[in-house]
């Protein structure tokens, strides 16, 4: 069978509030500590919704409207940048699983 | 609502819903909230509810075609390297009785089905009109007075009980705040759950899998399945689809760089899972962090005044080999937990002391009694000489034992020793050995 990328996984995915043009983030990544002190930037390669990506310069950046509430990043980000909460029913993002 | 519940419970996953479906029963007032949509709309597992306690909370529930998929009478375990797997394979029609062993449920579907029976239940209650399933409301913090939990608040809206029963699930927030996790947890013992839903034509699935009706399989994977990385592989049959997926030990998948849904990939694309799922067509891909069933990251109090914490916020998971449990231990501990709150009501003494009680059964219990007894399995099983190693070790073997030549064949002895120079070293064996008869 064919093997789907990760977009086209998300792309499987339902978020809520996906009418909304401005949602809460449920996730402030300080990127600041990701691109100063950080040794390994982990949060890129491991978050399985890829948030967070690595530019050209190797810089880290971080977005919330993929993210699928799994938890890896509060656990796998040993530095401190990652404040981890759970999406505001209303104003926030997130998941609703159609099969879980 | 300025009335004060009994006990509100935070989180509708099987552990909440177990401990609501304990309160109606015993006629107390609560209020069950929970974040999402829906009970089960934000809930993930492999995944496999194990152990006969649902028979407890829905009777007969095998009766209705709705809530869980499938009934486990085959079991597989699979070693696999990058070409083949060879498997250890059980089957038996003692368990196509009901109450089942093992059933397997999609959470969103399952959680959902089970918030219906407790409504049931409410409504048979002396206070149908004054307890509730509440969704969409998500518990910002518990309230505290001297220490003692005496309600919740969601946002602006504040809400008071005599108790509260904290079933959160893995991300556990709420049992940080009062004190009972540590503000941050390590990666070290927790794992990244990957997977995929999977679906076919029900008749292909069930002639493919050799399935009867509601039967099921269950299938675990170690080697090749994880790319290297510690943890495993899962296939499980449900009505007509498969979840498909992996748990990686979350350091280790930090420390080698790898990416999750790519090692899903790999995975799938092994020639012996490809021939499995060919023809399906994935209709869902998630991700939630499990807790690796290591004693040493747990909560090592799960009770406070006014407070107990179970099911995954309390980080009751284990995988010790056999099967991966951790819904039936959610279920047993919402159970004991209402029972605690319960008697509390009962002597009116919410205290530290009586919600002790709580853990004192769960102690007693097997959930408590499996996790301290398999610790050393917990441990063999992420040891990287039998996640990598011993599967390379065992397929190399079967390749060469079921190869036949037209050549003089060598004794299995002189097949076994090639495998294990190839692939370890008697060391490796010794050590893995000891550990594993500590661990049985």
């Amino acid at each position: 069978m064919k093997l789907l990328s990760l977009p086209e996984r998300l792309g499987l995915v339902s978020y809520r509030n996906q009418a909304k043009s401005e949602i809460k983030p449920h996730i402030v990544v300080d990127t600041d500590i990701c691109n100063t002190t950080c040794p390994h930037k982990c949060t890129t390669y491991v978050c399985p919704a890829n948030c967070y990506t690595m530019d050209e310069q190797g810089m880290v950046h971080f977005q919330v409207e993929d993210c699928i509430e799994c938890g890896t990043c509060m656990y796998a980000c040993d530095q401190g940048a990652v404040s981890w909460e759970f999406p505001d029913p209303e104003i926030g993002r997130g998941v609703t699983w159609n099969f879980g | 609502m300025d009335e004060k519940f009994d006990c509100i419970i935070v989180g509708a996953g099987v552990a909440g819903l177990a401990a609501a479906m304990t309160l109606a029963r015993n006629n107390m007032k609560f209020l069950l909230i929970e974040k999402g949509e829906f009970p089960g709309s934000k809930n993930v597992s492999g995944g496999v509810l194990w152990g006969s306690d649902l028979a407890k909370l829905v009777p007969n529930y095998w009766e209705e075609d709705a809530g869980w998929d499938r009934f486990i009478n085959h079991r597989r375990l699979t070693f696999m390297d990058d070409q083949s797997t060879f498997s250890v394979d059980f089957k038996s029609s003692h368990f196509n009785e009901p109450p089942y062993t093992g059933v397997v449920v999609l959470r969103s579907k399952f959680d959902r089905w089970l918030a219906d029976k407790v409504q049931d239940e409410i409504d048979k209650s002396d206070y149908a009109m004054d307890s509730f399933i509440a969704p969409n409301i998500l518990v910002e913090e518990v309230l505290l007075e001297d220490g003692k939990a005496v309600g919740i608040r969601a946002g602006e809206e504040e809400f008071y009980s005599d108790s509260v029963i904290i079933a959160e699930g893995v991300n556990n927030l709420l049992t940080r705040q009062v004190g009972l996790q540590d503000k941050y947890v390590p990666a070290d013992h927790m794992l990244t759950g990957v997977k995929e839903v999977i679906r076919f034509d029900q008749k292909v699935l069930e002639d493919r899998f050799q399935l009867n009706g509601k039967s099921g399989m269950s299938n675990e994977f170690v080697g090749y399945a994880t790319n290297g990385v510690e943890g495993g592989g899962f296939l499980y049959t449900n009505k007509d689809t498969i979840s498909l997926g992996l748990v990686l030990g979350l350091k280790d998948l930090r420390e080698k760089e790898q990416k999750p849904y790519d090692i899903l990939n790999e995975f799938k694309k092994h020639p012996v899972i490809a021939d499995t799922i060919k023809g399906g067509e994935v209709v869902e891909y998630s991700a939630h962090i499990v807790s690796s069933g290591d004693k040493r990251v747990m909560p090592k109090q799960l009770y406070k005044a006014g407070l107990v914490v179970c099911g995954e916020a309390a980080n009751l998971l284990m995988n010790a080999g056999k099967a991966i449990q951790g819904m039936d231990y959610a279920m047993r501990s919402g159970i004991i937990a209402a029972e605690a709150i319960v008697d509390a009501k009962k002597a009116d003494d919410f205290s530290e002391s009586s919600m002790k009680k709580y853990q004192d059964t769960l102690s007693n219990s097997y959930v408590m009694k499996d996790i301290n007894n398999f610790q050393d399995a917990v441990h063999l099983l992420h040891d990287p000489v039998m996640t990598q190693k011993m599967p390379n070790l065992i397929c190399d073997f079967g390749r060469n034992f079921f190869s036949i030549k037209n050549e003089v064949t060598p004794k299995s002895r002189e097949m076994l020793k090639g495998a294990i120079k190839r692939h370890a070293s008697y060391w490796d064996l010794i050590k893995i050995g000891a550990k594993g008869a500590k661990a049985l």
